[in-house]
């Protein structure tokens, strides 16, 4: 449940969603940040937010908190309605602002028109693990997305979900119709309650609470009952797409440059208070916690009993929706050399999008934090520091899940996406030179979608294993053949062999008539058939790790499994020539969901 | 007695062949593992000597998987399963598993030859444990069972029953006879049976598996491998594909073999599944006139 009510205010105007952001702002003039102390910071409906109400104790600091041991003096005030917060940002009434990356790219323009509101971006709080696209039954991957009508949220946190997800299909935004909506929950005008009516609406964009009442879950299809949509489902969620939606505090430039030991302050104090919100949800979920209850009852009270009915599923919820990244992520985001989800990453995508969807004029960039972060402001104050990434995902769970799934019939469901290369025949090498477009772009989708996994999936040309059968059935006499080289008919209990006695074969060969014909063992052709095909994906995920690597840019091996489909999923069966066959002779790259169980757990995502 | 000990020699050598084929590694990891259980014939037989040497059996064979030992790639998982020794409490002298050379050739030292031949039970022994290794790696890997022996089986009603399914699951069998009689049930009915002094026939056994036609589409006769399949129908061919692919891992012996409903293809599924909701729409009814019947009766009264 993320954002519940965040954007409710956001772009009011009704209309094209893509207005000019400095148009909704108004005019507004600059003024100093006159007051320190208490020092105005907003705050969102965002489950990171309970880490800042947590450090400072309540909206207002209290004594004994974090942030009133760092001597800071904090007044929280609501922000969910953006546009308002960049006016007071201007006028001086806040040096903060706080949203989302994309966000703060859309008035990038606006703030960025005098020097001293240029925003610096302090501090990266969390990742969104609650955002969702929920699709009909007539979309089972991206790839048919195209053509099709989307609704969701103008100006939300969604625009620059759709906009990654767009990307990640390799589709404009001219290729879908898309619907713009006001609100983002809770109305009848909120694009669940749209989708829900609206069949010809094929796809939205919702939050959890939203989404578990039109497919029931995130794993789960719609049936129809207890108001769920018959067949909905979520294809993307940020559960998987995990580095889409980075929730962010930005400073004015001005503020920033003459209370620097302020800002210090604020970020770890935050920081502390993530690390021990996250010790607290860890205790209450094993055992229970007293300490968390009453942090989760004054969220509740902070956001109000319509936006937190419950303490145990929505507050809690509101926390679980999200990822913090704590120190060791922002010490990757603002200085990480090679990541794709860095600060200078997110910039570049956010401005394009502001940019391209007409929120900005211009390009207006924005500063990284700045921070020293090995300075005992952070060092020694902070514990979980540690800047060693675990791998992510369970090696032996995947694969099981991913043999399951296919043996199964239930990895298109999971899958987000997919594409292939093709080779040559007993092909086990490739060449980043060949293959450099698809392994980078393995290598973006693995670190935008940090919570699926690659599945890459060798296949292998079935014609010998076919050609073996044949042979092994001749040799034993279970068919015939006649006619000429060139010309050969073949023939079963003395009628022509076709679909009418296939059934009767299918049945031989299950009962291993086919078996034991000396020198021709289909069956070992096929095994190593398999054998070549996962040997075919194994070489593939060792080119893209070196081509990784060759690049600088960071990759999670752990994202990425090999796994041999041999020839049990050909293109074409029999193919009748080598240009057939060699479509058979591929390597699918699949990015698919996988449970949660596959991953390993760990504090922070960075 | 010139001829009997290149006999022995060939036995090894034959052993080495075999074994040394195996594929390489696909990717270096622990799922790509070649598996070969030996099992080998302790049985009272094997104490005699073969004939016109003065070497025992039993000698004879340890001889020869001694030999053999030098061959194998050092990552081939081994097993050596043992049956009817007189002296040994556990019959998997070896489990399945990297090999460790001096653990290895200890165990291959210790078995003495004792009773019977349940041949048939031990291949049974020796295939479950492959089935098992091949879920464990999902598939991947090569399985074979190398069976040492001198004679008939005393199960071997056993032997020809899971001789079949053994094959029909993928396991490949091969036979080293140790001065066998020709005439061995298993001659006709295992990937590979190879007698000592037919040296001829192992070059046949070092031929590389292909898993795909070459690139001209010739077979190893060097005939177009798609002119010789055009005649088959397209659904036929990939109907019998599909037939061959599913080969279940649940031991053998059991209703996972094949022709077993458990083993049955996606095509035979769907007819089965077909007559599975014919007979519930059956049931339900002959149990709606059951009920409407009892209905009349109790309205009747």
């Amino acid at each position: 449940m993320t954002l519940v009510f965040l954007f409710s205010g956001i772009f009011p105007l009704a209309g094209k969603a893509e207005e000019s952001f400095s148009k909704m702002v108004g005019p507004v003039k600059v003024g100093t940040v006159k007051q320190n102390s208490p020092l105005e910071v907003p705050f969102i409906t965002w489950g990171g937010d309970m880490a800042t109400f947590y450090a400072n104790g309540g909206l207002t600091t209290q004594s004994g908190s974090i942030f009133s041991k760092k001597g800071l003096n904090i007044n929280l005030v609501p922000g969910d309605d953006f546009v308002q917060q960049v006016r007071n940002y201007m006028e001086g009434k806040s040096p903060f602002l706080r949203g989302t990356f994309r966000m703060i790219g859309m008035a990038s323009e606006a703030i960025g028109s005098n020097p001293r509101t240029k925003g610096v971006v302090i501090l990266q709080m969390t990742w969104s693990a609650g955002d969702h696209m929920v699709v009909r039954k007539n979309i089972r991957t991206l790839d048919d997305l195209k053509g099709k009508t989307v609704v969701l949220q103008k100006g939300g946190p969604h625009v620059g979900m759709l906009d990654d997800i767009l990307k990640t299909g390799q589709l404009k935004w001219e290729d879908i119709k898309v619907i713009w909506k006001d609100d983002l929950t809770g109305t009848p005008n909120s694009p669940a309650e749209i989708f829900r009516k609206d069949k010809n609406i094929d796809a939205c964009f919702v939050i959890s609470p939203d989404m578990i009442g039109l497919s029931g879950g995130l794993q789960s299809i719609g049936s129809g009952a207890e108001g769920t949509v018959k067949g909905a489902r979520v294809l993307i969620s940020t559960a998987e797409l995990s580095r889409s939606i980075a929730d962010v505090y930005v400073c004015r430039k001005d503020f920033y440059d003459a209370n620097r030991k302020l800002v210090d302050k604020f970020v770890a104090g935050y920081l502390k208070g993530c690390e021990e919100v996250i010790d607290l949800k860890k205790q209450y979920e094993a055992k229970g916690s007293a300490k968390y209850m009453k942090l989760l009852k004054l969220t509740q009270d902070i956001y109000g009993k319509d936006v937190i009915p419950t303490l145990e599923e929505d507050a809690h919820g509101l926390l679980c929706d999200c990822t913090f990244v704590g120190y060791p992520g922002n010490v990757a985001f603002f200085t990480g050399k090679g990541s794709l989800h860095g600060f200078d990453a997110f910039q570049e995508s956010a401005l394009n999008l502001a940019v391209d969807r007409g929120y900005a004029g211009v390009r207006t960039g924005l500063f990284p934090s700045g921070l020293d972060y090995s300075s005992p402001a952070f060092i020694g104050y902070l514990t979980k520091t540690e800047m060693t990434k675990a791998e992510r995902f369970k090696a032996e769970a995947v694969l099981e899940e991913i043999e399951l799934l296919s043996a199964g019939g239930g990895l298109d469901d999971r899958t987000i996406i997919s594409f292939t290369i093709n080779f040559e025949p007993n092909q086990n090498t490739f060449s980043s030179l060949q293959y450099g477009a698809e392994y980078q772009r393995v290598v973006e989708m693995a670190d935008k979608y940090g919570n699926a996994v690659f599945a890459i999936r060798g296949h292998s040309d079935p014609t010998k294993t076919l050609l073996n059968l044949v042979q092994a059935g001749l040799k034993k006499g279970v068919i015939k053949r006649s006619g000429t080289r060139g010309n050969y008919h073949y023939s079963f209990q003395g009628k022509p062999l076709s679909l009418a006695n296939t059934t009767a074969v299918v049945d031989l060969v299950e009962d291993g008539q086919f078996d034991g014909a000396s020198g021709i063992n289909p069956r070992q052709t096929m095994q190593a058939a398999l054998n070549l095909s996962r040997k075919r994906a194994g070489a593939v995920r060792d080119s893209i790790i070196n081509y990784a690597q060759n690049k600088g840019l960071t990759l999670d091996k752990s994202q990425i499994q090999p796994v041999g489909a041999g020839i049990r999923e050909p293109f074409i069966a029999k193919p009748k020539n080598m240009e057939e066959a060699k479509q058979n002779m591929r390597v699918e790259f699949r990015l698919i969901r996988v449970e949660a169980e596959a991953a390993s757990n760990a504090d922070f995502d960075f | 007695m010139r001829r009997k000990i290149i006999l022995i020699f060939n036995t090894a050598l034959i052993l080495a062949t075999l074994l040394s084929v195996l594929p390489d590694k696909t990717s270096g990891s622990e799922y790509d593992c070649n598996n070969v259980v030996i099992v080998l014939d302790a049985s009272g037989s094997m104490k005699n000597k073969m004939r016109g040497t003065s070497m025992k059996k039993m000698d004879a064979a340890k001889v020869a998987i001694q030999e053999v030992l030098k061959q194998v790639p050092v990552d081939t998982h081994i097993g050596l399963l043992v049956f009817s020794s007189s002296n040994l409490n556990e019959d998997w002298v070896y489990p399945l598993g990297p090999r460790d050379d001096a653990k290895l050739s200890k165990a291959i030292s210790l078995p003495q030859a004792g009773g019977r031949t349940p041949l048939g039970a031990y291949i049974k022994k020796g295939v479950d444990r492959l089935l098992a290794e091949r879920a464990r790696q999902h598939g991947y890997g090569s399985y074979r069972l190398l069976i040492v022996t001198d004679g008939e089986a005393q199960d071997r009603d056993l032997v020809d029953r899971y001789v079949p399914e053994v094959v029909g699951r993928g396991i490949t069998i091969d036979v080293v006879g140790v001065d066998m009689k020709t005439t061995h049930t298993l001659a006709t009915m295992v990937h590979s049976y190879r007698r000592a002094d037919d040296p001829a026939s192992l070059k046949k056994a070092v031929a590389e598996v292909f898993a795909e036609v070459a690139d001209t589409g010739s077979d190893i006769a060097g005939e177009d491998a798609f002119s010789q399949l055009a005649a088959i129908p397209d659904e036929t061919a990939a109907a019998m594909l599909s037939a061959l692919s599913i080969s279940g891992n649940d031991p053998i012996g059991g209703k996972a073999g094949p022709g077993s409903p458990s083993k049955k293809t996606t095509f035979r599924k769907q007819s089965g599944k077909s007559k599975g909701i014919g007979t519930i729409v059956l049931l339900f009814f002959i149990m709606l006139i059951a009920v409407i019947i009892i209905w009349k009766v109790i309205a009747k009264r």
